[in-house]
């Protein structure tokens, strides 16, 4: 049950775009959230993450997004989802927290 | 003599090592007998001998061994008879003899000697300069091979050492761990309600299980008396697991207490929660889901629910079908935040008639994320169906079942599950019953 997971990151303006791929569960939910911590305390903490690529989220990776969410705003900045699997999407209604977070269909940005 | 103590040479068995020296020194020299000494206090051993049959030890009296141990150099002693110290030992006046002797001190690289390379005939002889130089080599050659042996004794010396400090400091380790153990648990029960109270007219069930193997966890519950008949119950979860996350559990329990004192509607006990666990710095990043909800009796049965989530997966309100098994409903407040995460959060509440016969059963997400064999989900819809295929609505009994789901899963939970199942029994009962039965489980996989 303990995937792979990798985050590519890429710059467009002042937005960073993280593509997340494989699985997001208790082992791996930790290296998500100091992946992107490190994109906003190298200052840019406008932060998109593509979710099309995951293929399982569980409530640690429901947590770190959350921790996420919190440094971006700490710093000014805000998180953004696209593709978002069902799961997380009912996660994110049941805590009342999807209305904080725009999320998109897809990426709104091609590389 | 401490250096002879030092070499640790003394009474040891015979050795081959030293034995082919002392037969080398009988060829080399073409004598009839050549030993390989150590000198003792009181007499001088013979650590390897040949042509010498049954000596093993002579006394300390002067003339040969005794003499040669005192020189730097090589003693020799061309014929016994004409030397005064040597015509009385026991050698030359014993079975063995001894006519002409030469012996080579055995000396350390700091200047000790603890014996002599001999040769001996029964015919007086002399030597000459390069034979007793070879002797004086032999003698070095068994000093090498004892500086071996004393390399090769403390190297065992301090791996036995080494052996028996890891041995000690596994056994600490062990008796560390154990109090650890101990002290998680002590702590752990201050975490937990020892047992559920016994409320009138309900009964109460509750499952508890941690993922860590110190059994301390992140998720919490518990049931209390707000006074006139007036109940309280809350269950939920810190994000994250072990102490850390059990630092907030108790915070977040203690909060909850004590804002239901001040507050009646549920949903403002969540918001003074949700300000508590924001405000002390102690916590963090950590914030929690929760349920809260309060009981109050209804005239006609059961009891009135008053109840607000705060991100917390939906609870079921379960009541009999009237086919024999259960209508499962989901209870959810709409809008109820994450508590402890964000300033602006939110909440909401509503009530819900738990009449006779009905129950309530609160868990906590490591339920609906127990895997399947095929690595899916059980998921809301997976537990509610379960639920649904019950024929009781009895708290014990739907407690135990889900307890017997979890276990029959093909993979081991990771993460903490907590349940609690309040019940209303079908009819009012006779007379009270004389506690609340609980099960309480602390499996940890």
């Amino acid at each position: 049950m303990t995937g792979n997971l990798t985050m590519t990151v890429q710059h467009t303006g002042d937005l960073a775009l993280i593509a997340v791929s494989g699985e997001i569960d208790v082992v791996t939910a930790a290296s998500l959230r100091v992946g992107a911590l490190e994109v906003i305390e190298n200052g840019c903490p406008r932060l998109v993450l593509d979710l099309g690529r995951v293929t399982f989220c569980d409530s640690s990776g429901f947590n770190a997004l959350i921790n996420i969410l919190r440094s971006a705003r700490n710093a000014d900045g805000s998180l953004a989802l696209t593709a978002v699997p069902d799961r997380l999407a009912r996660m994110l209604e049941l805590t009342g927290v999807g209305p904080l977070l725009a999320t998109y269909p897809a990426a709104p940005i091609t590389p | 003599m401490a250096a002879v103590r030092r070499y640790d040479i003394l009474d040891t068995p015979p050795d081959a090592a030293f034995n082919r020296v002392a037969a080398m020194a009988v060829r080399l020299f073409d004598v009839p007998a050549a030993s390989v000494t150590i000198v003792d206090t009181d007499r001088i051993w013979f650590k390897a001998t040949y042509g010498l049959d049954g000596v093993t030890e002579i006394g300390r009296k002067p003339g040969l061994c005794a003499s040669a141990v005192l020189r730097a150099g090589i003693l020799v002693v061309p014929d016994t008879l004409d030397d005064p110290a040597a015509r009385a030992n026991p050698l030359v006046t014993g079975p063995t003899g001894a006519r002409f002797y030469a012996g080579a001190p055995i000396t350390t690289a700091d200047g000790h000697r603890l014996g002599t390379v001999n040769i001996l005939d029964t015919r007086p002889r002399s030597i000459t300069e390069t034979d007793a130089q070879i002797l004086a080599d032999l003698a070095a050659m068994v000093m090498d091979t004892l500086e071996l042996r004393l390399a090769a004794l403390r190297r065992l010396r301090q791996e036995q050492e080494r052996r028996k400090e890891q041995e000690q400091a596994r056994a600490q380790a062990e008796r560390d761990k154990l109090m650890l153990a101990a002290y998680a648990a002590t702590l752990q029960r201050t975490l937990l309600p020892p047992v559920l109270p016994t409320v009138p007219g309900m009964e109460l069930a509750c499952h508890y299980q941690t993922a860590s193997t110190l059994d301390v966890g992140g998720d919490f519950y518990d049931v209390f008396p707000l006074g006139s008949g007036r109940w309280a119950f809350f269950l939920g979860d810190v994000c994250g697991k072990g102490s850390e996350a059990a630092a907030v559990t108790s915070l977040t329990r203690y909060t909850l207490r004590e804002a239901a004192q001040h507050h009646h509607d549920p949903k403002d006990v969540l918001a003074a929660l949700n300000s508590a666990l924001l405000l002390d710095p102690a916590t963090g990043s950590r914030f929690c889901t929760c349920v809260f909800g309060t009981l109050d009796p209804d005239p006609r049965g059961g009891y009135t629910v008053a109840v607000a989530t705060g991100g917390h997966p939906p609870l079921f309100h379960l009541q009999p079908d009237g086919d024999g098994h259960l209508l499962v409903e989901s209870v959810l407040p709409p809008g109820g935040m994450l508590v402890g995460a964000l300033p602006e959060a939110h909440f909401a509440s509503l009530t819900l008639r738990l009449a006779l016969g009905h129950s309530l059963l609160l868990y906590t997400d490591g339920l609906t994320e127990a895997r399947r064999r095929d690595g899916s989900m059980l998921g809301e819809h997976g537990v509610a169906a379960f639920l649904a295929s019950r024929t009781t609505t009895a708290a014990a009994v739907l407690v135990e079942d889900t307890v017997a789901l979890i276990a029959s899963l093909h993979q081991q939970t990771s993460d903490d599950i907590a349940i609690l199942a309040l019940s209303v029994p079908p009819r009012p009962p006779h007379a009270p019953p004389a506690g609340a039965p609980t099960s309480r489980s602390t499996d940890t996989p």
